[in-house]
């Protein structure tokens, strides 16, 4: 028999047709209510004073330097999670080690912590009384450091299932052949990594140009130098200039919209190309 | 696409399942409203209002009452409540939040004399402008702007212009989202007035802070945090924070200048307020002399002469009353916020460096395109 055949029964058939439009409208509902209309709403008032007003927005000077700042912060917060998470999936699938049970756990745990207080524990560790002489408060390395913090678990849990459903055979075949450790990893294992860790680090430059908590206050937040987007876009709309807020929102939607497009479609050529 | 009317029906009943919690959750505010207060306030009143409460509810006409609580940078809080946050009683930073509640609808615009309507304060117990602070409708209390240094004052910060030297670095809170920070601010300026000074100069003395500043955290609470994780050497901040962290262990030390800025923090039963008996009687509290009496232990200064009289010695005083500046003498607060900051910055006719409106929005950006 082959392996739909249970859905040839007409009840079983009945019953999943039920459940797949019953699943849509509920989909669809839940979909509009958080995402959809909140999303329309903020273009609306992006929008609402005319395409100069949003552009006037986004290109004020404090605009373009909060923009620059979260950007290059996240891009490198992101670009080095994706090495040090591909490292953690690596150490949490392929090793055994003491405690690896609960470094698994802990992997996690940068989502459940509230980012405020993430931020005033670098702040505390890192800042101008750190127990280690190192102070990176108000600074691009202190805002990346954060973000690094916040997005590490997305590399980590997007590679770490594929790694494990990975079969050794391709790569012991490759080594039986003579391929080195370092060149069996370049062309058989990373290859096959490369669509969850681009995955993985879309998410995390997502995550990261929008987060507030955990970098508002090791920033410091001087305007014009240290402050990062989201703590602009929220002095915008908490002093009455909400069109101004959604338009630089807008700007940083469009930007991280265009990346997770990118990624993923970089990502499903590359599964596509070795399936 | 299609959707056969059976399915709206049954997304009809999952809406109509997951709104019952939400009609019961609307009609317990109804039933509770005699007992529960909602408190909306900013940042750096928040842990009086810990006390305050607790020494209401000991009170023969607080037995029973519960607060709910809601602190944080005063424009925030401001807007929360204009979005629809329930709020009985609102003490705010500064008096343009109130005047943004006014026009919102949440408070009555006769709101500064609900202290003798409401509020059982007998006009002649106030302070007048013969005394030591100024007296005016509405305000639950008063402070002054002061500085905050490390133990032993090793940059010996003696006045304002301490603040300018090089090497000191400044933390105050951001002007856009804080209260907190536009009384500090203005209270540079004014001193700068005060001492004789031309109304550019104060501006250029406005533009070397801003340049000293090393950190502008969002709220008062935020700057007096960094600055305890060591950040900057000097915080400007209201001398009851400053009092307050020292009595909580901080190691910290005050210092007053000798011009300086008088705060006053507006207080206002909204209309919901009005009608909630739990919430005038805490409100008529706060301006007795029991609550003052508190206020002024957590390091108030207190709008009751009486309450005043008995505890001016804790305070730092000024030589003469023209010292301790007021909003009300640089024109008052509706022409002083846009003046000093109004997101838009307006140059007068004959000048491209002194604007007359936005002040603080283009001494920042001018900051930040030197730094």
């Amino acid at each position: 028999m082959p392996p739909d055949a249970w859905r040839h029964f007409r009840g079983v058939r009945a019953a999943s047709a039920l459940g797949r439009g019953s699943a849509k409208s509920l989909a669809v509902t839940y979909l509009s209510l958080l995402v959809l209309i909140p999303l329309a709403a903020l273009v609306t008032n992006a929008f609402n004073k005319g395409l100069g007003s949003f552009w006037h927005a986004v290109t004020q000077q404090e605009s373009l330097d909060a923009l620059r700042l979260t950007l290059l912060c996240s891009f490198i917060a992101s670009a080095v999670n994706a090495v040090a998470g591909l490292a953690t999936a690596w150490v949490l699938v392929r090793d055994r080690f003491p405690g690896q049970a609960i470094l698994n756990a802990i992997i996690d745990l940068p989502f459940a912590l509230p980012t405020v207080v993430a931020g005033v524990i670098f702040y505390t560790l890192y800042g101008p009384l750190s127990p280690f002489h190192v102070n990176i408060t108000g600074t691009w390395i202190g805002v990346t450091v954060a973000i690094m913090f916040v997005t590490l678990p997305f590399t980590v849990r997007s590679v770490q299932p594929v790694l494990e459903s990975f079969t050794f055979s391709a790569e012991s075949a490759a080594a039986t052949l003579g391929a080195s450790p370092a060149r069996v990893f370049r062309t058989i294992t990373l290859p096959a990594l490369m669509p969850a860790i681009l995955t993985g680090t879309g998410l995390a430059f997502a995550r990261a140009i929008g987060e507030y908590g955990s970098v508002v206050f090791i920033s410091n937040n001087l305007p014009y130098r240290s402050e990062v987007a989201s703590s602009y876009i929220y002095s915008l709309a908490v002093s009455d200039q909400t069109n101004s807020a959604a338009s630089v929102a807008v700007a940083l939607l469009i930007i991280a919209l265009a990346l997770l497009i990118f990624f993923n479609v970089t990502a499903q050529r590359l599964a596509r190309h070795r399936a | 696409m299609h959707l056969r009317s059976s399915k709206w029906k049954q997304l009809a009943a999952v809406c109509a399942a997951a709104a019952l919690p939400l009609t019961s959750l609307a009609l317990e505010p109804a039933q509770a409203a005699t007992t529960k207060v909602n408190v909306v306030g900013y940042s750096v009143v928040g842990p009086a209002y810990k006390v305050l409460e607790t020494d209401f509810q000991a009170t023969p006409a607080g037995a029973g009452v519960t607060f709910t609580n809601s602190f944080g940078a005063s424009d925030t809080e401001t807007n929360n409540v204009v979005a629809g946050q329930p709020a009985d009683i609102v003490n705010l930073s500064y008096e343009p939040n109130l005047q943004t509640l006014v026009t919102a609808g949440r408070v009555a615009p006769s709101w500064a004399s609900q202290e003798l309507t409401l509020g059982g304060v007998n006009a002649s117990l106030r302070l007048t402008k013969a005394q030591t602070t100024y007296r005016t409708p509405g305000i639950v209390t008063d402070s002054v702007v002061a500085f905050a240094v490390r133990p032993g004052n090793p940059l010996g910060i003696k006045n304002w212009g301490s603040l300018t030297k090089s090497g000191v670095q400044v933390v105050t809170p951001n002007p856009v989202t804080s209260g907190s920070a536009r009384w500090n601010l203005l209270a540079g300026y004014a001193a700068q007035i005060a001492i004789g000074r031309s109304p550019k100069q104060g501006q250029n003395y406005l533009k070397a802070l801003i340049a000293n500043t090393v950190a502008q955290p969002t709220s008062g609470s935020a700057a007096l945090a960094a600055f305890i994780a060591g950040t900057g050497n000097v915080l400007i901040d209201y001398e009851d924070d400053i009092d307050a962290a020292i009595a909580a262990g901080d190691q910290l030390q005050i210092v007053t200048p000798p011009q300086t800025l008088l705060i006053e923090n507006p207080i206002a039963l909204t209309y919901t307020g009005v009608t909630n008996p739990s919430a005038v009687a805490f409100y008529q509290y706060l301006f007795s002399a029991a609550g003052q009496t508190a206020l002024a232990s957590l390091g108030y200064r207190s709008v009751l002469k009486s309450v005043w009289a008995s505890t001016e010695s804790k305070f730092a005083s000024f030589k003469k009353s023209t010292d301790l500046i007021t909003v009300e003498s640089l024109g008052g607060w509706p022409a002083v916020n846009p003046e000093f900051f109004s997101p838009t910055v307006v140059f007068p006719a004959n000048s491209t460096t002194y604007p007359n409106s936005g002040i603080v929005t283009y001494l920042e950006k001018f900051a930040g395109s030197t730094a």
